[in-house]
This record gives structure tokens, sequence and C-alpha cells, in this order.
């Protein structure tokens, strides 16, 4: 019943897109009809150029998700298991943080320019905080009672990381990975779309410096149903791992 | 041996022969074997002869390996030559004067295009909304004109449209607005007045708007609007393959202007203007020779109007080391 | 004060400020011969810093952006707070949506900058709204959390007292979902960074995100590097007044939080 209902939201969305452009509110030139769009997605398919550019995005997405979750979460489990270690680099962490990655675009842009390592640092830096923020807390979460057990049975860094640490950090970081999934599909998408690397933002834009605004729409409508895919498919990943955590969390809080 | 056993060694003689004659001409001394260089372009319509060039195979002829490199915008075109990961780029020439002011030793070594020249045919041009009291440059005066970049031959050349009006450019309010943009803002009247080039000059015209004064024709003769480049260092390092380039361009630029057809054939390949867009839109003109009257005018009014911190150095602009 | 005291807030700050006074270090060391054109000297930096953004820049670039983002986050924690709401507490309305929002908020928000500048052209509206169509998801998504995770006992409570809706929304909703929309509206203020500085480089006469394009478009790269640093001393900055404002706000639940830690 609930996906009926969901269909009809959908069904209402497509009706309004459709009836806005041709009740002339809006010129169509500058909103096509959603059928429009949509038969403008059909031919869209048929070209390679299309694959190519779904392929970069992609390609450039799961490389710089890996590497932010990889080094997140190795950074993460080792700060967030010495305290000295914690309080070290908190405010480095809170420093760098939130310094926003889109003001290293005119960097990264005069330095590697439109190859997939501009691409890459820009959705490495932006994704890394996330697991890093997640995995922290993940470590802080271990209970204290286990802690104290494995280093009473001896048990060496490496095991009490292996048993103790990381079934705690699991959850947590697949929140991480959620949340980093997300953000990097933006900034690759971002990157793509401001420096011009190969991919997805790269054809909007060259479909509006055409002046071809179907098409421009028909790349807003698949980064749409990218993101869509990614968000459902990181929270079935979360799922799959920690089924009894993920309907609580949205992202852990202090 | 018999007989037939002589053949067949004759013939795997000639036959080693001719793989190693091969072998030569395809991948043997270095500078004369097929250079490979890869050149920076905006996927526009004035990129079209390079594409050309490449598809009729000038550029193989002078044993160059061509990669078009497509890029956002005018100024991100430089970045990559400066840098080195780019042998050659595309870029408007107010853009590589101001970077030759800031201190980028560039050299321009081929004309890129140029406006036609024509008053009421141009690729270019300032438009008004249709029913706009603009009827002239000089009423651009107190209102706001979009052009695509601030600080650069948009607001220079519709400053020079104003100036041979009789109106006074610094009483011109630009604003900086893409030009895909540009259609939608002109026809809800949120700008006044736009500097547009095509396509988009003539799907604004589909929509009712004016072209108020043809700003490209009004600065200078077949005023050369953008030019292929590369560093002094690069030019100097590899003198041949730069003469090589600029051969190939020569030929390019020459066959485009005169196989208008073709040119339109092939800009749907690499940008994604339609077939029908692209037979309505006034192309530019492709000069074979660089313009350097025109970038001289483009160069004093730039640091008229106060866009330019100093003067641009011309003769090491044109010049090869 | 005692030395014991002393010490401790001693060592707290050296802790506190080691690591980034090390890389700062490191970095005004590493660059402090450099030729290279885009990694000048940070003392360079730290000279032009005060040029390019202690002058009327601070007017005419700084504030406009600041106030955009001001408006637009501002504005996109309303919207997200009253439609979270509501979509919230109806369990139809919700089923209903849901889809379209997932599609919605799905678009990365710099992709909507082409399509906001053909509606509403160029100026501050455009930039705003590109904020607002970021910032209103996190916000939104976790209002609705927060209202479905509403204790339901409590809920039950307040019907049969027949409160109002007004005493509903202000003395249950709000505080029981707040530590999520808390949480949402963090988020909301990274992500409203971004984009008030991709908003800003696309087409635009003033603001941050231009000066740092202008700057690189120029060559102009120790002011395109004051820019950068600009921008994170902004974030930061942001971050911390909004950590100290959720304190505040939400003393009551880290109380809470942390007795129920401190006890298990």
């Amino acid at each position: 019943m609930t996906w009926v209902r969901g269909i009809g939201g959908l069904i209402g969305l497509a009706i309004v897109l459709e009836a806005v452009p041709r009740s002339g509110a809006v010129s169509p030139l500058y909103f096509p009809p959603f059928s429009t769009i949509m038969v403008a997605l059909a031919e869209e398919v048929e070209r390679a150029s299309f694959w190519s550019a779904l392929g970069k995005t992609l390609e450039s997405w799961a490389l710089g998700l890996a590497i932010a979750v990889c080094a997140g979460a190795v950074i993460g489990i080792a700060i967030g298991s010495s305290a000295l270690l914690r309080e070290t680099t908190r405010s480095t962490i809170e420093f760098l943080r939130p310094i926003p990655s889109v003001a290293l675009i005119p960097l990264v842009t005069l330095l590697f320019g439109t190859t997939l390592k501009s691409n890459l640092i820009l959705v490495v830096y932006a994704s890394f905080w996330q697991v890093l923020i997640q995995v922290l807390y993940g470590v802080q979460d271990v209970d204290p009672l286990a802690r104290e057990t494995a280093r009473s049975y001896r048990l060496s860094r490496w095991e009490q990381i292996r048993y103790v640490i990381w079934p705690t950090t699991l959850p947590y970081l697949m929140t991480g990975v959620r949340l980093a999934a997300a953000v990097a599909l933006i900034l690759t998408i971002t990157a793509e779309l401001v420096i011009g690397t190969p991919g997805l933002g790269k054809e909007l834009f060259l479909a509006q410096t055409s002046g071809a605004y179907e098409i421009m729409y028909v790349y807003v409508v698949v980064t749409g149903i990218i993101g869509v895919i990614v968000n459902v498919l990181a929270r079935a990943l979360e799922r799959a791992v920690m089924p009894w955590h993920s309907s609580l969390r949205t992202e852990a809080m202090p | 041996m018999r007989k037939s056993g002589r053949q067949m060694v004759g013939y795997f003689a000639l036959a080693v022969c001719l793989a190693l004659a091969g072998t030569a001409v395809v991948g043997g001394q270095p500078g004369s074997a097929q250079d490979k260089i890869t050149v920076g372009i905006i996927p526009i319509t004035d990129c079209a002869p390079i594409f050309l060039g490449k598809q009729k195979g000038f550029f193989a002829k002078y044993n160059l390996d061509v990669n078009i490199e497509s890029a956002q915008g005018g100024a991100e075109l430089v970045n990559p030559v400066v840098s080195g990961q780019r042998e050659f780029g595309f870029s408007n020439v107010s853009s590589l004067l101001i970077a030759q002011t800031r201190g980028l030793d560039l050299v321009a070594i081929s004309a890129g295009a140029s406006s036609t020249g024509e008053q009421g045919r141009d690729f270019g041009a300032i438009v008004a909304p249709g029913d706009s009291p603009i009827k002239n440059a000089k009423d651009l005066e107190g209102k706001t004109v979009a052009v695509n970049n601030l600080n650069n031959i948009g607001d220079t050349s519709v400053n020079a449209s104003v100036r041979a009006a009789g109106g006074d450019p610094s009483k011109v309010k630009y604003v900086e607005l893409a030009f895909p943009a540009m259609p939608a803002a002109l026809a809800d009247k949120r700008i006044d007045a736009a500097w547009i080039v095509e396509p988009f000059l003539t799907i604004t015209k589909e929509h009712g708007a004016k072209v108020v004064a043809w700003n490209l024709v009004d600065t200078s003769p077949r005023l050369m609007i953008a030019a292929y480049f590369t560093t002094r260092k690069y030019a100097k390092e590899h003198p041949d393959i730069v003469k090589r380039f600029q051969e190939a361009m020569k030929e390019s630029l020459a066959y485009a202007d005169s196989h208008n057809d073709e040119v339109r054939a092939i800009v749907p390949t690499f940008t994604r203007v339609s077939k029908e867009m692209i037979g309505k839109s006034t192309l530019p003109r492709w000069p074979t020779e660089m313009n350097i009257k025109s970038t001289q005018t483009l160069a004093d009014l730039a640091l008229k109007d106060g866009l330019l911190a100093k003067k641009p150095d011309l003769d090491a602009f044109f010049k090869l080391p | 004060m005692s030395s014991d005291r002393a010490i401790q807030i001693v060592r707290q700050m050296a802790l506190a400020m080691g690591l980034p006074a090390l890389l700062f270090v490191a970095w005004w060391i590493s660059s402090s011969g450099s030729e290279s054109i885009f990694f000048p000297p940070l003392s360079n930096i730290l000279r032009t810093f005060a040029d390019v953004w202690f002058s009327p820049r601070i007017m005419h670039d700084v504030v406009p952006s600041l106030v955009r983002l001001f408006i637009g986050y501002l504005s996109a924690v309303a919207l997200g707070l009253a439609l979270g709401i509501a979509i919230g507490a109806s369990r139809r309305m919700r089923q209903v949506i849901e889809p379209v929002l997932e599609f919605l908020r799905a678009i990365p928000p710099p992709v909507l900058v082409p399509i906001f500048m053909l509606f509403v052209g160029i100026g501050d509206m455009m930039k705003m709204l590109v904020i607002i169509s970021g910032c209103v998801w996190p916000v939104l998504l976790n209002t609705v959390a927060g209202v479905r995770a509403l204790d339901s006992v409590l809920e039950e409570v307040i019907r049969c007292y027949r409160i109002g809706m007004v005493a509903r929304l202000w003395y249950f909703v709000l505080p029981g979902a707040s530590p999520q929309i808390f949480a949402g509206m963090r988020q909301a203020l990274s992500i409203g960074i971004i984009l008030m500085v991709i908003s800003e480089m696309f087409a635009a006469s003033n603001g941050l995100g231009f000066s740092l394009v202008q700057f690189q478009r120029s060559f102009a790269i120790p002011e395109m590097w004051t820019g950068i640093i600009l921008l994170g001393l902004i974030g930061i900055l942001l971050a911390f007044i909004f950590r100290f404002v959720e304190n505040w706000m939400l003393a009551w639940y880290f109380g809470l939080r942390r007795s129920q830690r401190e006890s298990s």
C-alpha cells in the first residue's frame, strides 16, 4: 500500500512538470515539459557519450569514496583508540573539518586541470571528514568493560582492534559511508560542472553552453536518479551490516 | 635451391624490408615521426577548424597526433598550458593579454577566430528585448548590460560600440552572466541588454530580441577574437613542432573558412548545438594570418578602460623565440 | 589558582594548539623558498591577506556573501521545519511524498544553478535559492525523523489533555525533535557554506566565491590563497558559533546523554 502512495506522489510530480511549461506560465524553451525531457532522455541513452560520461562519474565517485572510507576508518580507529592522539588532534580536526572543499576548486584546477586527480582531491577531502567523525564516535562508544577485559587478557593492539573496537565501530562506519557516498557524488558532479572533468556534470555544462536546454534537463534528471540509487544502495548496505541500528540512526550525535 | 624456393626467400626478404621501412616511417626517428600534442579548446563553433583539420588529416600530414581536449571557459585554458599539461591552447585574445600582464610569458601562434567585420551579419552582437527603448549603443548609458566575463573582451567591445555611437562607456553597468542564461534574462527583462554570441544570438532573435549594435565590428575591422597560443618556453624548446602546428592550423583555418557546410556538419559532433541551430547561426571568419592591428586596438582600449593594469608587450606576444 | 590547575590549563592549551602550530610551521618552512607560481611562500600569502581583505572588499564581497548565507540558511531552516513537521506528523502524507523528496534531494544543488539562473537571473535571489535548495533537505529529513521518533506515550497524554496545536508544537514537538533537528541544521550549515561559494562561482558581481574565481582567472595566486584561507576561517567561525548555540539550546539533552553514558 505504501509504495502505491509513493508512486502516486511521483506521478503527481510528473504531471506538475508537464502542465506548468505547457500552460505558458514559464517559457517552454527554458523549462521544457516533462514529456519532452523524457523523449530527450531516451535519445540520450543511445549515445555512447552518455555512457562514457556516466562511467567517468561513477569511477571518480567510487574511487574517491573508497579512498575516503579507508583513510577515514584507519585514521579514525588509530586516533580514536588513543586518548593522547584524540586530544592532540581534536583542535586540528575542528579547524580543518569546516573548510569547504569547494574553496579548493580554483587551486585544484590550476594544479591538475580536468583530470581525475582534481575530482579525487575534492571528493576525498569532503568525504573523509564524514567517515572520520563517525568512526571517532564509534570508537568512543566501545563498551569500557569490554575494552578492560581485552586488556586484562593481554590481547595485542591489533587483536583489540579486531575483536573489540571494530565490531562496535562498524555500524558507525556504515553511517559514515552512507553520508560520505552522498557527499562524494555531489562533489564529483560539482567538480565536473565547474572544472570540466569528464562526466555527467560536464555533459550538463556542454548542453547548457550549446543552448540545448532539453539535454541539460536530461542530465539534471539523470544526476537525480543516480543520487537516489546511491542513497538506496548505501542504506541497503547499512541495513545489511547492522539491521537493528539503521532504523534508529540518521547521524551519530554527540 | 629450386626456383620456387628462391622466389620464396626473395618475397620474404622483400616483406622484411617493407616492414622495416614501414616502422621507420611510422615510429622511427624522433622529430619527424608523429608527435603527440594536446590542444585545449572550448566546445564552441569557433573551434571547428581544428576539428575539421584533424578530420581531414592536415595535422597528420605534418606528423602531428593532435589530442583535442575541451575545457569550461576561456580563462581556464591558459593554466594547463602554463603548467605544461597541454602544449597548446585556444583562448580569447583579451584573456591572453591579461595573462601576459600578469607575468605569464605566452606567445600567440595562430589565429583562432575572427569577427566577420560586417555590420548586420556577425556571430556576436549587443542585443536588447524587442520592445526595449534602447535604439543604439549610446542608449546603453545607465543600463545593465550582461557580458559573459567581466573585464574581458565583452566590456571592451561594448565600450567601443558605445563610444562609436557617441556615448560614455563609464555610464554602462556591466554584470556577468553566462551566455546560456542570457536569452531568458532578456526575455524576462532582468537585464536591459547583453553581448551575446551564437547560437544564443539566433535563439534570442527567434524570441523577439533585436540587435542594438555589432560590437565586435565596432571595435576593430575583422577583429581577431581568439587565438591559439603556447608558452615561450615550449616554443623555444620545440620550434619545429610549433612551426608544423602553425602550418596545419593555417590549412585548417583556410579550409573551414571556405567550406562552411562542412563546418556546420562537424560542429554538432563536438558540441551539443543541433544541426538545425548551426544551420541558422552566423559563422565567424577564420583568417590564416593573425590580426596584430586588432589586438593592438584591444590592448589600447582595455588599458584606457582600466581593465588592464599595465600595457601588454605585443612584440613579445606575437614574436616566436 | 593552584599550580596543578595552571599546569592543567597549560597542558590543555598545548594539546589544542600543538598540532595546528606544527602544521603551520611546516607549511611556512616548506614553502619559504618556493618559486612555484601555484604555491607561493606562506609569508607572501599572509602579507597579502591584509591588503586583500581589510579593505573595501569586506563590504563589497564578504558581507554580501555572509548576508546571503544567513538569509538563505534561515529560510531553509524555517521551510525545512515547517514541511518536516507537517510531513512527519501524517503517515499518509509521508508515504506519498517520500519518493518525490528522495529524488529532489538527490539532485546535487550545484546542478540547479544553471536552472535557477534561467528563472530568477543572476542576482542575490539566485544565490539564496541555491543555498535554500541545498540546506532545506537535511533540516527537513531530520525534522521528519525527529517528529517520527517522538515519544508516543507523551503524545497520547497530550491528546488526552486536549492541548492545543500551538502549545503542542512549542512544548512537545519542537523540544522532542530538537536534537535531531539540530543535527540537521549542522549539516545544513556546512552545505550552506559550500553552496554560497558555488553559487558565486558561476555568475556574480560580488562575493567570496566570485573573488576567488576572479583571482584565479587573473592569475593572482597569493590573493587566491588568501581567499581559501579566509573561507576556511569563516567555516571554522560559523561552526564554532553553531556549536555554542547548540550547546545552549540543547543543554538539557547533552546533560541527559552524559548522565546516561556515565551510568552505564
